[in-house]
């Protein structure tokens, strides 16, 4: 069977210093997203444990897996999750969510727990659609932008070249600095008009080097104009898997003029972990009742 | 009896099929509301406005550009499949050139008895534009006297402004009613009835409409009326879009749209000059941005709009291709926020990505929403 390049790490992780049986709120969100899931746990408000995988063709059945995986050797069963928010495009199909939330509002709120209340433009660079955030200093959205109708700057784009190129996911970020001078973008509208534009570099001599530079370019300039629309105001974060690959955001930091904030967490769980946040919310509103 | 203008919408075929067998009078199909329905109606003939199906086609790659909007291609798809097979005319008031190009694609591929193309001023702000107008108006009369055989005297263009007019007037006051806090219908009923108006015998929409004014006197959502939304742009009589919307909790309250209160707005004041008095109403009518230039008179009186319905957030949809309307997104958007109404803006295709379209108007309706996550 041929290697599968675009495949990047699914795992799970727990903090080895939480008694989760002593907290007093146990709150989740499961992000069932176009191409991965994530489900975070938290307890009183701290990351307790989480996990991050591939989606699978049915909604339900990758929420309970991300969930199950998250709860795993850790004693915890869903019973003992007070409140789950749902998000991502399957955050109804979320079966033991009380309430589903967009991503878009998930997103924000993670990026303010993970990079502090000083975060205003959150770029999530996610699966499948690419979205420009703005928000106050509780994480609350004040306007947004999204892509569409196009996959061009976002991660299924990446991992089409990943498997093109046939280099890991995660190392193309690095493997696209590899170049003497850095070369035109290619096409930045369509991942297939792309593809075919790369198929015709390589057939020209261009090492793979070269042709990944010109794509996290191309998708680094596209993300760009997104932001453009919307105003780029500090500090600056960027959530999803994109986030992880720095070819595209080295490149997007030039284009802007300024870096993003350094992720302390994996950017994969910020629209679960705002998920995780507003349960905890809504959870202690609850019990005021 | 609100749930009529639904039932007409969706059998709207067979209502002018069934029109035509009782009345046996000519049916116009127009493409526009620039068509001056006072003359067809004046004529007897039932002005029945052609609209698109929202299903995806494949008949009209011949035949219009693929920067056209699909608007135009989804009207003409209609024609080339025949479902319109029962007009006896068609005709356009000139506004865009998209909309211009279904109707003289179909003017050329479908057989039909009578076309029109009726000139209309694009500078209607010039001073000039009313006699101008009201010289078209009479060709256009003179033409449709001799497709009929039948003069259309004083009293019959009378009769023919009136009907039209109370029919606007009717609107108004049920559009009148969703000023308050709880308004008795949806967005999406609103729709219905607008649009079904463009394509309902007129006397017999009237009916209705009066019998669903005492009706609504009395009614009340059976939910709450959540935020109260605008929605403006090009054409739409996307149905499935505005469900969805409403199925999150919020209402619409008021739109400027040609398929809403574009269409509907403003009457004919009475005039010895007849034709001059319908030809003013045109003029003055809340302007299709392809007409409204140099001065920007739709951005003050949509802002009143949204002011006297206590609008909270604008949902901004046009026609994806429609530069009209696009050239005008970016004022109405600083405009709005200027005054605290937060926009969305959403691009229309033949058919709506329900999927996609949603979680921008659910992330749309958080941010407005009041504070229960914070």
């Amino acid at each position: 069977m041929a290697e599968e390049y675009w495949r990047w790490k699914e795992y799970n992780w727990h903090s080895p210093d939480i008694d989760w049986k002593q907290a007093e709120s146990v709150t989740a969100g499961v992000d069932v997203g176009s191409v991965s899931s994530q489900a975070v746990i938290m307890t009183d408000g701290q990351l307790f444990a989480y996990s991050n995988m591939r989606t699978g063709s049915d909604s339900p059945d990758s929420a309970r897996n991300a969930m199950n995986w998250a709860m795993e050797e850790t004693g915890m069963t869903l019973e003992d999750v007070q409140y789950v928010v749902g998000t991502g495009y399957g955050r109804v199909n979320v079966p033991f969510a009380k309430r589903p939330i967009t991503e878009i509002a998930c997103h924000a709120r993670g990026a303010n727990w993970m990079y502090g209340p000083g975060v205003r433009t959150v770029l999530d660079m996610g699966g499948q659609d690419c979205k420009a955030i703005h928000c106050d200093e509780r994480g609350k959205v004040t306007n947004f932008l999204m892509n569409d109708k196009c996959a061009a700057g976002t991660g299924r784009g990446m991992e089409v070249f990943a498997d093109l190129l046939s280099v890991s996911i995660e190392e193309v970020g690095d493997m696209s600095f590899d170049v003497e001078e850095e070369p035109e973008p290619v096409s930045s509208t369509c991942v297939v008009f792309a593809k075919s534009e790369a198929t015709s570099l390589l057939r020209e001599g261009w090492p793979k080097s070269k042709v990944l530079a010109a794509y996290c370019s191309a998708m680094a300039h596209r993300v760009f104009t997104l932001l453009e629309r919307i105003g780029v105001e500090k500090d600056f974060a960027i959530t999803g898997g994109i986030a992880k690959n720095s070819g595209v955001v080295k490149r997007l930091e030039q284009e802007i003029g300024f870096e993003a904030l350094k992720p302390k967490h994996d950017t994969q769980i910020a629209g679960a972990l705002g998920g995780a946040l507003f349960a905890k919310a809504l959870l202690e509103k609850e019990r005021k009742k | 009896m609100i749930e009529m203008f639904q039932e007409w919408y969706d059998n709207r075929h067979e209502y002018v099929k069934n029109w035509k067998e009782k009345n046996g009078g000519k049916v116009m199909g127009y493409f526009c509301t620039y068509v001056p329905e006072e003359i067809l109606c004046a004529a007897d003939i039932l002005p029945v406005r052609i609209l698109g199906s929202h299903e995806p086609q494949d008949v009209t790659e011949p035949h219009i550009f693929g920067m056209f909007c699909p608007f135009c291609r989804d009207c003409l798809a209609q024609g080339l499949k025949g479902r319109y097979d029962y007009l006896d005319g068609i005709m356009i008031a000139q506004s865009c050139l998209h909309i211009r190009q279904a109707f003289t694609s179909w003017q050329l591929h479908i057989p039909i008895e009578y076309s029109y193309y009726m000139t209309t001023p694009h500078h209607i702000q010039s001073p000039r534009a009313l006699p101008y107008l009201t010289g078209e108006l009479k060709e256009f009369q003179k033409s449709i006297e001799e497709w009929t055989g039948k003069p259309i005297t004083e009293n019959d263009l009378d009769r023919g402004i009136e009907t039209v007019n109370k029919n606007r007037r009717l609107m108004k006051q049920i559009y009148e009613m969703r000023k308050g806090d709880n308004p008795p219908l949806t967005g999406l009923e609103a729709m219905y009835m607008v649009v079904s108006s463009q394509m309902i015998d007129k006397e017999e929409h009237n009916r209705i409409h009066e019998e669903t004014l005492n009706e609504l006197q009395n009614r009340t959502l059976d939910r709450p009326a959540g935020e109260r939304l605008m929605i403006l742009g090009s054409e739409d009589d996307d149905t499935e879009f505005l469900s969805m919307v409403e199925s999150l909790g919020a209402t619409f309250v008021v739109d400027d749209h040609c398929t809403g209160s574009r269409y509907f707005w403003n009457e004919v004041t009475p005039n010895e000059n007849r034709l001059e008095a319908i030809a003013a109403r045109y003029i003055n009518r809340p302007a299709c941005p392809s007409k409204d230039w140099p001065e920007r008179t739709r951005l003050p009186h949509m802002l009143n709009l949204a002011k006297e319905y206590g609008v909270q957030g604008a949902i901004l949809i046009q026609q994806k291709f429609c530069d009209p309307h696009e050239l005008d997104i970016p004022a109405i958007k600083k405009l709005f926020e200027e005054n605290d109404i937060p926009t969305l803006f959403l691009e229309f295709d033949v058919t709506v990505p329900v999927g996609q379209f949603q979680v921008r108007v659910e992330a749309f309706l958080e941010m407005l929403r009041e504070e229960d996550l914070f």
